[in-house]
């Protein structure tokens, strides 16, 4: 559905994109995760249509994005609402301008504003909302046409845990129903619930991709005994054999004993993803 | 009628959804059309019997010269509806959205545009009704000289949004802007009165063509609309398309300081 291959794009000095490539199928959810600069929005953008490569190519079904553009769902990193205008109007005219028809679009309005929890602002203006309301009020922007590719470019920031898992609850619908998604998101749990495959981004480039069984595959988990004495932590990646050594060596008495398997932190931190060089 | 004997085209629906929304936005702000009305209706009395002293048109002029002056400050809605849409960061989004190019700029000119021909029409009713300016010979010359004189503020406020780096240009561009083009072009001193040097450099302000346009259209004189008239087109077109390409190209994120 999305394929990006060698995507360049550099700024003044800075090398924003530097062969960045990532793939995503329908009915896929892609956690796009990486540093602060690693080139995500760029990306983003890139594939909205909204910014040129220096070089490479993105194909979305297999066109270029400015072919296809009413075929993807964008929810931009930054607020971008018109603050004199209602929640349902922004609704009304990101879903107008996507062609939905008027009985269509008032039954996907209802439909989402449930799913979505702003039935009780749908006719605040968005001037007026609290930075978590308008953020789903983005996010809803995106989805009332049921594009074939949403881009979610951290759609959770500020949003509380409730309103957060309405929002994972309705990605993750959408993915059920055909749509690929790429999702950019700095709260790695987030993907787990959604059961994201991850692509891991670093200076312009995906570093890793996969499941995120297979690139946990052979990642250290770790080990943790409480004694009366003290705290062992060991990391390993045969939990068994740790804890074996670990409670050969503790003094006093065990307390509680505990295996933590590896998680996207682990992954993030063996990759030494960090925006300083 | 069911929807399936009469389907509305994609792009229709399209644009008449960006007007629509765009024409809500400049109703719940509509506190600077308010004072471009009320204030060049103050003038207008006030100036109409000095005018009328110094000029045989004069009771033209203080309509016609208010009405450019003011229609000049009127730019400034033109270019603010368009520079919130790169505050709000708006502008992209739509770019991004399935609306082809003329579909945007149409749903964002037609609105404004309506504004500058209220605002136009207001005072003209207003010139005529109260300060005793003659009933224009021609409506139809005047309806043509009002909407290619919005056509240029249209091209002037779009341009002037576009390439402005802040807010604060924006203001700047607009109120300096909008006194020079105006009182350069005669709609405080009427040109007439200028001393000769005065009277050299009006060639160079817009409103010297939009006032001539406006008095000659109120007098019914087609050749005298139809000159300035040319050059007022061609100040639009010009302006529009540098407005169009920045429009089309928007700012990413390197845009405003
Ligand atoms: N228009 C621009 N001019 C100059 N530099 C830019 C521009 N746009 C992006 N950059 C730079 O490109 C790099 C990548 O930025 P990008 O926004 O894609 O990062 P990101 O991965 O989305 O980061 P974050 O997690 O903080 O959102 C950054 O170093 C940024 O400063
Ligand atoms: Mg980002």
């Amino acid at each position: 559905m999305l394929e990006a291959t060698d995507l360049t794009k550099k700024y003044d000095e800075v090398q924003a994109l530097d062969g960045f490539s990532l793939s995503v199928a329908a009915g896929e959810i892609c956690g796009l995760v990486g540093h602060n600069g690693a080139g995500k929005t760029t990306f983003v953008d890139m594939v909205s249509g909204l910014l040129r490569p220096d070089s490479g190519a993105v194909l979305v079904d297999g066109v270029p994005p400015h072919e296809t553009r009413g075929e993807i769902g964008i929810s931009p990193q930054h607020i971008a609402l018109y603050r004199p205008l209602s929640v349902r109007e922004h609704l009304e005219l990101y879903g107008r301008l996507a062609g939905l028809r008027r009985k269509a679009l008032k039954a996907e309005i209802e439909e989402l504003a449930t799913a979505m929890q702003l039935t009780s602002f749908l006719e605040r203006r968005a001037g007026l909302l609290s930075g978590g309301q308008q953020r789903r009020t983005q996010a809803a922007t995106a989805l009332i046409h049921r594009p074939k590719l949403l881009l979610m470019d951290e759609p959770t920031a500020g949003a509380d845990p409730e309103t957060r898992q309405a929002l994972l609850d309705v990605v993750k619908q959408r993915a059920a129903e055909g749509a690929a998604i790429v999702y950019t998101t700095h709260y790695l749990n987030e993907l787990a619930d959604l059961k994201a495959s991850l692509a891991v981004a670093s200076h312009g480039k995906v570093i890793a991709r996969g499941s995120s069984a297979e690139l946990l595959d052979g990642l250290p988990g770790e080990v943790r005994v409480r004694t009366t004495d003290h705290e062992y932590h060991r990391a390993t990646t045969d939990p068994t054999a740790a804890l074996m050594a670990v409670l050969a060596e503790a003094r006093g008495t065990v307390e509680s004993v505990e295996l933590r398997n590896p998680d996207l932190d682990d992954l993030y931190r063996s990759l030494a993803v960090s925006d300083v060089h | 009628m069911s929807t399936d004997t009469l389907r509305v085209p994609e792009p229709l629906i399209r644009a008449g959804a960006l007007i629509k929304y765009n024409s809500l936005l400049r109703l719940r702000d509509p506190s600077q059309l308010i004072s471009y009305l009320v204030a060049p209706m103050v003038f207008m009395v006030m100036f109409q019997p000095l005018y009328t002293k110094a000029l045989d048109y004069g009771s033209i002029q203080a309509v016609t010269g208010q009405l450019m002056m003011f229609s000049v400050f009127a730019m400034s809605i033109v270019a603010n509806s368009i520079f919130v849409e790169r505050e709000w960061l708006t502008w992209d989004r739509l770019r991004a959205s399935r609306a082809a190019r003329a579909e945007l700029l149409i749903g964002k000119a037609l609105p404004v545009f309506f504004v500058l021909l209220i605002q136009q029409a207001v005072l003209i009713v207003f010139g005529w009704a109260v300060v005793g300016m003659p009933f224009p010979k021609s409506l139809g010359l005047l309806t043509l000289a009002m909407c290619v004189w919005g056509f240029a503020l249209l091209g002037m406020g779009a341009m002037l949004s576009t390439i402005v780096r802040s807010r604060g240009d924006l203001f700047v561009a607009c109120d300096v802007g909008a006194l020079l083009i105006s009182s350069i072009g005669g709609a405080i001193l009427p040109v007439d009165l200028m001393p000769p040097w005065a009277q050299a450099i009006t060639t160079f302000s817009p409103g010297t063509y939009g006032l001539s346009m406006l008095r000659s259209a109120v007098q019914g004189d087609v050749v005298g609309t139809l000159q300035p008239g040319v050059i007022c087109l061609v100040i639009g077109l010009i302006c529009g398309a540098v407005a169009t390409f920045r429009l089309a190209h928007g700012w990413g994120r390197s845009h405003l300081v």
